[in-house]
């Protein structure tokens, strides 16, 4: 066996919530306004379903499967041919949104934060972190997430709390919103940003008791979704949905204009970038080791270390190419729309096949697992 | 073994190196008396002559473009680093007595504000900082104008923090910077404290720049802000509530007109007083309001909205003059009733007098946008035809007025 299993359905779930939380919070409700206008909170709540969809079919594929990540089981499915074309679409795809992440986040930085410290060295220490841990096993890269939960989920409801006292209820309705030209295009931007999930067909393998993944999958979207159903509240309940199309990153203004009772904090934004800081890292770690992982799969390599810094030169220069931060988030849009083909459209087909071809199921997996255990 | 040796060595090496990059510090480090810290700005017109003395610092004359019209002075006040002093028991080596200024005002020209600003930063050693701005002064006459430029400026500027004031002034803006109230030691702050002391005893809306700029942007409704006049001694009052017009004032309310928009709103907590004949007696009586509230009803009648305003207000009596009578409860009844038909009255002229420049400060359309989402989407759907709309549509109110005390006095 290549992994212990050890990763708990706490841990699974933990690995979801920061993963999916991440550098996408800052301009979420700007997405959600410009497809629904008010009805921004909808057009989130319909787009976690959507990508709870994606969640489900991955993560029934990992129960049918639990022994083999996405990479392997595609090739049982669909035969080696098909299946090595939908792997490097995989692989070429979370390298790009690891670089678009850390280039989103180096923009922030540069933009609100350390103006004088050059892009390239925010984005290149940030994806130096992400490279050094992703040298771990999965299990540690599981209780990387779990150690940094907490510290991602906690502060970021106070903050939505605190920030949800200047709603006005006005600004939230209609909740159809007025306008809807732009609304499909919106409601998969915003579907999107969820992709992270996606890290869960590498978790699956290494889990304790891969049946119990249905689980940790609810509670995954569950949490993270909430949060980020929560934020477009707030910012469009605060802002207004005209006034939100004016800021680039409404969260952040959230978090400026937000201040503690009692005069503690008068506003909450350094502590938000702490916080996002933090969620950030941990998604790039995640897409990062998704895509290191996956190409050690796909070249049947034992371990995955061997491309973790071969791979960190393509993700840096990629996210350099950008020209400037409004050319980088239409790439951002269009790169995440069209990977919801790959999220969600691919494992949708694998998942078909499956069941039309009777591949992996209980009996299959069971006796693997009995051998094994 | 010497390779072993050799090895351990470099390790170590990487090890001292790697350390190294510990000892360094921050990238952007910029010590604070390397800031020059703003802690409020003004903008005024400025007039052709004076527009000579600008430095060509952000273009060229003739070469490079230049916005056509717009010419301003900004005032800034710069915080003087320690001699703000940072708490009560602090003498901090300001006030008065020392004749040291805690704050250094300066004034510069330019075409647009960041033009301005830039005109500004060369000629002072320190970075401009607007993390701690706390207060933006508008002169009227730019008000007027327009302010989009402005508001493009601050709220593109990653420093500025959405809950600065912003406030239009009657005469020159400078002068406010250039202001010395005694109250506080740091001009702005004495600013910024009366309005959040309005705020507080419900003299004047929470309109903070933010709030300005979320209500500029909606559809329907158009923005307010604090209309201040400089007074003797370099204090500040709050003479009214401009409003605007999508980003151009178009008038200007009398303080008392502020209260009944807040009562209109139901904002609280309440804080004005106003004159009430009693009737049947040549009496009058000081009523304060403490507690507003009111509901806002919009149906839409003929094609056109109708407001329907249901207000209650609470208060006491503050103050009789001329008084020949005894309070009781029946003569309360008849004040009560005499400042229902005044407030009815007053709703009606604040509410002529914004829809005859068309500018929605109420919000209405919001509400229309909010819960008439069909109606508005098929007839108006856009700011300015709300503007348009706003003048048509119609209000009826009524009020209930409780007096529930009337001080230590018994009668």
């Amino acid at each position: 066996m290549e992994y212990p299993r050890q990763i708990t359905v706490i841990q699974a779930t933990a690995v979801l919530v920061s993963t999916i939380i991440g550098v996408g919070i800052l301009p979420l409700p700007l997405f959600a306004v410009r497809g629904a206008d008010t009805g921004a909170p909808l057009l989130t709540f319909a787009a976690i379903l959507f990508a709870s969809l994606g969640l489900w079919l991955i993560t029934k594929l990992g129960i049918r499967f639990p022994n083999q990540t996405i990479i392997e089981y595609s090739e049982d499915i669909i035969g080696k041919y098909l299946a090595w074309i939908g792997s490097v679409f995989i692989i070429g795809f979370f390298a790009l949104v690891t670089s678009l992440a850390a280039r989103e986040f180096g923009e922030v930085v540069v933009t609100s934060i350390l103006k004088k410290t050059p892009l390239e060295v925010t984005v290149l220490v940030m994806l130096l972190l992400a490279v050094y841990s992703s040298r771990n096993d999965i299990t540690t890269f599981a209780y990387i997430h779990h150690l940094y939960l907490p510290i991602i989920v906690f502060p970021g409801l106070l903050i939505v709390i605190f920030s949800l006292k200047n709603t006005e209820v006005l600004n939230l309705l209609p909740i159809w919103g007025n306008e809807h030209s732009g609304m499909l295009t919106g409601y998969f931007t915003v579907s999107a940003l969820f992709q992270g999930f996606f890290v869960l067909t590498m978790v699956i393998p290494a889990m304790r008791s891969p049946e119990k993944a249905m689980k940790s999958s609810f509670w995954g979207m569950f949490i993270a979704g909430g949060l980020y159903f929560l934020i477009v509240i707030a910012a469009v309940g605060a802002f207004g949905s005209q006034e939100i199309k004016l800021l680039l990153w409404p969260t952040l203004e959230l978090a400026k204009t937000t201040s503690l009772p009692a005069n503690i904090l008068e506003r909450l934004d350094a502590a938000f970038l702490v916080v996002w800081v933090i969620a950030v890292f941990t998604t790039l770690l995640s897409t990062y080791y998704l895509t290191v992982h996956s190409m050690s799969k796909l070249f049947r390599l034992r371990d995955h270390k061997l491309f973790s810094w071969f791979v960190l030169p393509f993700v840096f220069v990629m996210a350099m190419l950008p020209e400037n931060v409004l050319q980088m988030y239409e790439i951002i849009e269009i790169v995440g729309r069209n990977g919801l083909y790959i999220t969600i459209a691919y494992p949708c087909i694998l998942l078909v096949v499956a069941i039309i071809r009777k591949k992996g199921g209980k009996r299959n997996g069971g006796s693997k697992m009995a051998q094994k255990d | 073994m010497g390779a072993a040796r050799w090895r351990k060595r470099i390790k170590v090496g990487c090890l001292i190196l790697g350390l190294l990059s510990l000892l360094t510090g921050c990238w952007d480090r910029l010590e604070i008396e390397e800031r020059a810290v703003i802690l409020g700005i003004s903008i005024d017109k400025a007039e052709p002559e004076e527009m000579k003395e600008e430095k060509e610092v952000s273009h060229l004359k003739g070469k490079y473009p230049t916005p056509k019209k717009g010419s301003m002075r900004i005032t800034v006040q710069i915080a003087v680093p320690g001699r703000i002093p940072l708490g009560p028991g602090e003498t901090g080596g300001g006030g008065k007595g020392g004749g040291q200024k805690s704050v250094w005002v300066l004034d510069v020209v330019g075409h647009t504000i960041d033009d301005a600003v830039m005109n500004l930063q060369q000629q002072i050693s320190a970075q401009l900082f607007f993390g701690h701005l706390r207060v933006i002064v508008v002169s009227q006459e730019v008000a007027k104008d327009g302010l989009q430029d402005i508001n493009d400026y601050f709220r593109r500027s990653p420093e500025v923090r959405r809950l600065t004031w912003m406030m239009i002034s009657k005469g020159k803006a400078g002068e406010l910077m250039k202001a010395t109230p005694e109250l506080e030691r740091v001009p702005t702050l004495y600013l910024i404290s009366t309005m959040d002391q309005a705020v507080r005893m419900g003299k004047f809306p929470n309109d903070f720049v933010g709030q300005f700029w979320s209500n500029s942007s909606k559809k329907g409704q158009e923005p307010y802000l604090p209309f201040v006049d400089i007074e003797k001694k370099g204090n500040m009052s709050i003479s009214g509530m401009a409003f605007f017009k999508g980003e151009k004032m178009v008038g200007v309310t009398k303080p008392l007109e502020i209260g009944i928009y807040m009562e209109m709103l139901g904002m609280n907590p309440g804080g004005y007083q106003a004159f009430v004949e009693v009737p049947g007696t040549s009496g009058l009586v000081v009523y304060n309001v403490t507690h507003r509230k009111s509901n806002i009803d919009v149906q839409i009648k003929n094609g056109k909205p109708h407001i329907t305003i249901k207000n209650h207000l609470e208060g006491d009596l503050r103050e009789k003059s001329n008084g020949q009578f005894t309070l009781n409860g029946k003569s309360i009844q008849g004040i009560e009733n005499q400042m229902e038909m005044a407030t009815e009255k007053g709703f009606k002229d604040l509410f002529e007098k914004t829809q005859k420049k068309g500018s929605d400060i109420f919000g209405f359309g919001e509400i229309v946008r909010a819960k008439h989402a069909r109606y508005w989407n098929k007839q108006i759907k856009t700011n300015k035809n709300w503007q348009k709309m706003f003048k048509e549509i119609t209000l009826e109110s009524s009020s209930i007025i409780e007096v529930r005390r009337v001080g230590m006095k018994a009668n």
